[in-house]
């Protein structure tokens, strides 16, 4: 049942806030070239199969893998959407990996895309829209529209970030400083990757602190951008990965579990989840990767991790529930340098979501990076040999993770 | 390929308008599903839905179905496609060796949206939707006029299968209400109101509010859960390009290279005469006869010909076909499970004798851009 599967290869648009000067097609075709120019042997009739995914509400298209049809080089050839909000990067790159592993005649090679073009569209309206589906519930309850400021903010990803940063600093006992120190990490990263969005070399702590708040206690200076930006990976089998390319980087457990919907509460002040900063599912998610990685020791096994984190206090959380350091230390490593570039367990040296976010690419962007480190060649490369490494996705109401657990060696075991 | 089994499956009636929730929907589609195959929600590992943002009126439509569809702390995905290609992904999830039981849901409510100006922003957005001249009824009304024009055909050739399956649907209790009509004529057909020349009203499938669910299982475990598996023996799927004034819209090339793919899993070489019944996802009358030809039942051009009727040699759309209500997201799921009830002996009134093995497909985009076809088969 099932078989390797490795990735050949990984590539990249440029990402800034309006790519005006390309259309969607044109945007998901950059990454394509760029992922294909690694491979020089992949013609485009190598590729057997597609998938395909972004968040269509920000664009104003729907279904626009029809549209891209061409620009992809995927006319007669088999092609399969997948959306799943934010995480959709790492749920097309985990469809990627299944229509590889599931053996169906005929299809060895997959390029799987994920793009977002938010300059088209607007991304807060459409993240409102997760929230307006709770009106009908407070019109029945007879809760009146005054609240509704409320809805709009608690709906979108920055009102629930704050709750879970909230949570999540009272448990750590943390300050401000602590998810800054976060923010200048990853955007001095950003600084040394051709196609991160926020660079900022010479950022310090202080000037995040001095930004306006957001909602407390995110910062202005400490919340991810919106970017325009594809992604695109090409999954294989190990047999052809050889041939493709010098080092393959084999997927060896991939997991994408949800979690209970973060329903905002019959008040329309809170999440129903007693605590947002517990991720089940990101747990539950980890398990199952490492499971069938045959990863047991997950600090000691991992070499490298990229997290999708918007904001800093999820970067934190993640690294923690991922299974990289106790619960409640991570502030401690960012502190210490362990997760510097140059570091034992370095995280996040492209940069991040916090400095890149074309949010349906965002969460593949993360197995991409970590991939390109296990083969040596990503754009901000750490000093390190990297065997292993995690790519994570987070998305939806609080409630999808994706990860991707990936090595040097075909590890996955099989049941 | 190893075998996957379908272990179970639920549709909800089709209503016009619905007088419940869209999660009430949900839940008993996943439930009915569970409960046919006797099984209980901690058995599913994975989940696989199939919504669209646009139908759904919100940004992460599949957010807030985690729960009512069975995915709580299960490994979740979601198809922006119709359920049948939702139905493929959970069937690579199963042949992966990760997964040993998958849930399969896919529906929508354009009761609640105006289906086919949504489907204005498939369109891109450039030249076509500010046009606003193509949308999926004109590119039917395109469709069916070039495929027509090809063959020399009558309007009376599309319109008689518009009321063979109308007809069918009059047997079918989940059919939607307003499209059973056991005493449909050809006449009403051609002289219903035109959508959009030469599509009549009654020649389009009604959208509707619907959900379908399946369960998928490997060789071992479904034998072990139900005495009737019925095996997904073929698969193909295939996109064709964009542009209509690019494709030959007389047939359908995505559905002849989805056809190659299936039939060259399935191992058949004479798909006439080893195929016993086909339930084919057609929004619009032509595409039935269009679909038939591009899998080889009949030479192109000779779709009209096949004797399709319940009790004919190769019934198609036994059910009623997507005529018989057509949910968005859910039409081409339902086809399946007509296929597996067909298979299975469960289909009552338009049960058809000694069907064994079964063709069902599904679409998305304009003249179904994008085709999926399955081979199902009984037995052990």
């Amino acid at each position: 049942m099932g078989r390797q599967v490795a990735i050949a290869s990984a590539g990249f648009s440029e990402h800034a806030s309006k790519r005006s000067d390309v259309s969607m097609p044109e945007l998901a075709q950059e990454a394509i070239e760029d992922c294909l120019k690694k491979v020089p042997s992949v013609e485009f009739d190598d590729i057997n199969a597609y998938v395909n995914g972004n968040m269509p509400a920000f664009e104003g298209s729907n279904l626009p893998e029809l549209w891209m049809t061409d620009w992809m080089g995927a006319r007669n050839k088999p092609l399969m959407r997948v959306t799943t909000g934010g995480t959709t990067g790492g749920s097309v790159a985990i469809a990627g990996y299944y229509t590889v592993t599931a053996e169906l005649p005929g299809i060895d090679t997959v390029l799987a895309v994920a793009f977002e073009q938010q300059s088209q569209g607007d991304t807060s309206v459409g993240l409102a829209s997760v929230a307006y589906g709770e009106i009908s519930i407070l019109n029945n309850l007879g809760i009146p529209y005054d609240q509704l400021n409320r809805l709009l903010s608690a709906g979108a990803a920055i009102g629930v970030a704050a709750y879970q940063a909230t949570t999540y600093m009272n448990k750590c006992r943390i300050t401000e400083e602590d998810l800054a120190r976060v923010v200048v990490q990853n955007r001095r990263n950003a600084a040394k990757t051709w196609w991160a969005h926020l660079k900022m070399p010479n950022l310090t702590i202080e000037d995040v602190l001095d930004t306006p708040y957001v909602q407390y206690p995110l910062r202005y200076g400490m919340v991810c951008p919106a970017s325009d930006g594809c992604c695109a990976m090409l999954f294989t089998t190990e047999e052809k990965a050889k041939d493709m390319c010098d080092i393959p980087v084999y997927v060896n457990g991939v997991a994408s579990v949800a979690n209970e919907t973060a329903v905002l509460g019959y008040d329309g002040g809170g999440s129903a989840q007693v605590d947002p900063s517990v991720q089940l599912g990101a747990m539950k998610s980890a398990e199952l990767a490492y499971g069938q990685a045959g990863i047991s020791f997950p600090r000691k096994e991992i070499d490298y991790a990229e997290v999708y984190a918007p904001f800093p206090n999820q970067e934190l959380m993640w690294v923690e529930k991922l299974g990289l350091f106790e619960e409640t230390t991570a502030p401690e490593m960012y502190e210490t340098g362990v997760t510097a570039r140059d570091g034992e367990l370095p995280v996040n040296c492209s940069g991040g979501v916090n400095s890149t976010n074309a949010i349906g690419a965002s969460a593949m962007e993360r197995p991409a990076t970590a991939a390109l480190q296990i083969m040596g060649k990503a754009s901000n490369q750490v000093p390190k040999t990297v065997h292993t490494a995690i790519g994570s996705g987070w998305g939806g109401s609080l409630n999808f993770i994706t990860l991707l657990a990936m090595s040097d060696e075909p590890r996955r075991r099989f049941t | 390929m190893d075998k996957v089994g379908i272990v179970g499956y639920n549709q909800v009636k089709l209503y016009s308008d619905a007088n419940y929730g869209r999660y009430e929907m949900i839940f008993e589609a996943v439930r009915g599903a569970i409960d046919n195959a006797g099984l209980k929600k901690k058995d599913i590992t994975t989940v696989i839905s199939a919504t669209n943002d646009y139908y759904d009126g919100r940004t992460i439509s599949n957010c807030f179905t985690v729960e009512v569809g069975g995915g709580y702390l299960a490994d979740e995905s979601k198809v922006e496609m119709d359920g049948a290609h939702a139905m493929l992904y959970g069937m690579m999830r199963i042949l992966s060796g990760n997964h040993k039981l998958a849930v399969i849901w896919g529906g929508s409510m354009p009761s609640c949206y105006p289906y086919h100006s949504t489907r204005l922003y498939e369109t891109d957005p450039t030249w076509e939707r500010p046009n606003g001249y193509v949308n999926d009824i004109t590119a039917s009304g395109f469709q069916m006029r070039a495929y027509m024009d090809k063959y020399n055909l009558q309007t009376e050739d599309i319109a008689k299968v518009a009321v063979k399956n109308r007809r069918n649907a009059a047997k079918n209790p989940l059919a939607l209400d307003e499209a059973q009509n056991p005493d449909i004529t050809t006449k009403d057909v051609l002289e219903s109101e035109i959508y959009s020349d030469p599509v009549t009203e009654l020649m389009v499938g009604q959208p509707c509010d619907g959900v379908a669910a399946v369960l998928l299982a490997p060789e071992r475990q479904a034998l072990k859960i139900t005495d009737k598996p019925v095996w997904i023996t073929g698969v193909g799927y295939n996109q064709e390009t964009y542009y209509i004034g690019e494709r030959e819209l007389h047939t359908s090339n995505s559905m002849e290279a989805s056809a190659k793919m299936a039939y060259g899993m399935a191992n058949i070489n004479d798909p006439v005469n080893e195929i016993d019944i086909a339930e084919l996802h057609e929004t619009c009358a032509h595409e039935e006869l269009i679909f038939a030809e591009s899998l080889g039942l009949a030479e192109k051009g000779k779709g009209p010909e096949i004797s399709s009727e319940i009790n004919g040699d190769l019934p198609i759309n036994p059910s009623g076909g997507a005529l018989g209500g057509n949910p968005p997201c859910a039409a081409g799921l339902i086809r399946v499970i007509e296929a597996v009830k067909q298979i299975r002996g469960e289909a009552g009134t338009y049960q058809v004798n000694g069907a064994k093995r079964a063709i069902a497909s599904g679409q998305i985009g304009m003249c179904a851009q994008n085709n999926i076809v399955y081979v199902l088969e009984g037995g052990e």
